[in-house]
């Protein structure tokens, strides 16, 4: 049976879909103020629970943590809708990059909120500190060194907050998260201006 | 061979659409550097063979028209590259 096109109008065709998928910039843009905002806000609860834990502010403050949780994660679905709806374009690893986010951040959510007694106390904060670094070494992994970096801070005040005298664990992972995940952000957001 | 896809510029916007969740009406315009009109035409033979969907919404009172490659046009796709590939392995 004859072909509907020859031979070098193939080779044209196969030539322009190669440039098309060489030039495809599969770029992984974090959005610097989710990371900002969840950074801080994971540091403020996990000082608010070290603090309640060494008797310095009222255990009623703990009802502050859902306050927060909720602003955060509010804030991240109005910021992610706004945001959709103005892009000229989103890769596909964009979309699983955020997947991952979800997954993670919501994963450490439920287990803080409803895995309490399996982990107590600092426990949970760890929890939040392994969540945000796998999230910062998953974008470190598509070629985002200060990611790598900060993934690498985090995971470094997890093994600092294990070896710290008791009443400083709380702190130094707070520390981790406000550099790690929080500066990242940070970053992200001065690159882009 | 995949009829639609023998056109240049068809298979052009579904090489465009295979990395991306979606691209903007004018990005493919940009990326593709077809007119308005032309690149129109073509999107609308591919949304009505049901390789392409098409997402009309306004952002700040503008009209924003988005496109994103369906399973079906991405299988399309990689029948049609295979059957180009096998054309070119055969003129060898």
């Amino acid at each position: 049976m004859a072909q509907p096109i020859g031979a070098s109008e193939a080779r044209d065709h196969i030539e322009m879909v190669d440039r098309i998928l060489a030039e495809s910039h599969q770029r992984l843009c974090a959005g610097g103020e989710y990371f900002v905002v969840w950074g801080a806000g994971a540091a403020l609860v996990t000082i608010t629970f070290e603090l309640i834990h060494g008797g310095r502010i009222p255990a009623a403050a703990v009802w502050m943590v859902p306050v927060v949780l909720a602003l955060c994660a509010l804030f991240s679905i109005l910021r992610a809708r706004s945001t959709r709806r103005v892009l000229a374009r989103s890769s596909l690893v964009q979309r699983e990059f955020f997947n991952v986010l979800w997954l993670t951040v919501g994963l450490a959510f439920v287990v803080n909120v409803a895995a309490f007694r399996l982990f107590p106390g600092i426990a949970s904060a760890a929890i939040w500190s392994v969540a945000e670094a796998i999230v910062l070494l998953y974008i470190g992994m598509h070629g985002n060194r200060r990611a790598q970096l900060a993934g690498v801070v985090v995971v470094a005040s997890l093994v600092a907050a294990n070896f710290a005298p008791a009443g400083i664990a709380g702190y130094v992972l707070a520390a981790g998260m406000l550099a790690g995940y929080g500066g990242f952000g940070l970053s992200e957001l001065l690159a882009r201006g | 061979m995949d009829e639609l896809l023998l056109s240049k510029i068809r298979l052009g916007v579904v090489a465009e659409l295979l990395t991306y969740d979606w691209i903007a009406f004018s990005e493919l315009a940009r990326a593709l550097d077809a007119s308005n009109g032309n690149l129109g035409a073509h999107l609308a033979k591919l949304v009505e063979a049901g390789y392409v969907d098409e997402e009309k919404s306004f952002v700040n009172r503008r009209p924003l028209t988005r496109y994103r490659l369906t399973r079906r046009g991405r299988e399309a796709f990689a029948a049609h590259v295979t059957q180009l590939q096998s054309l070119l392995q055969t003129a060898k």
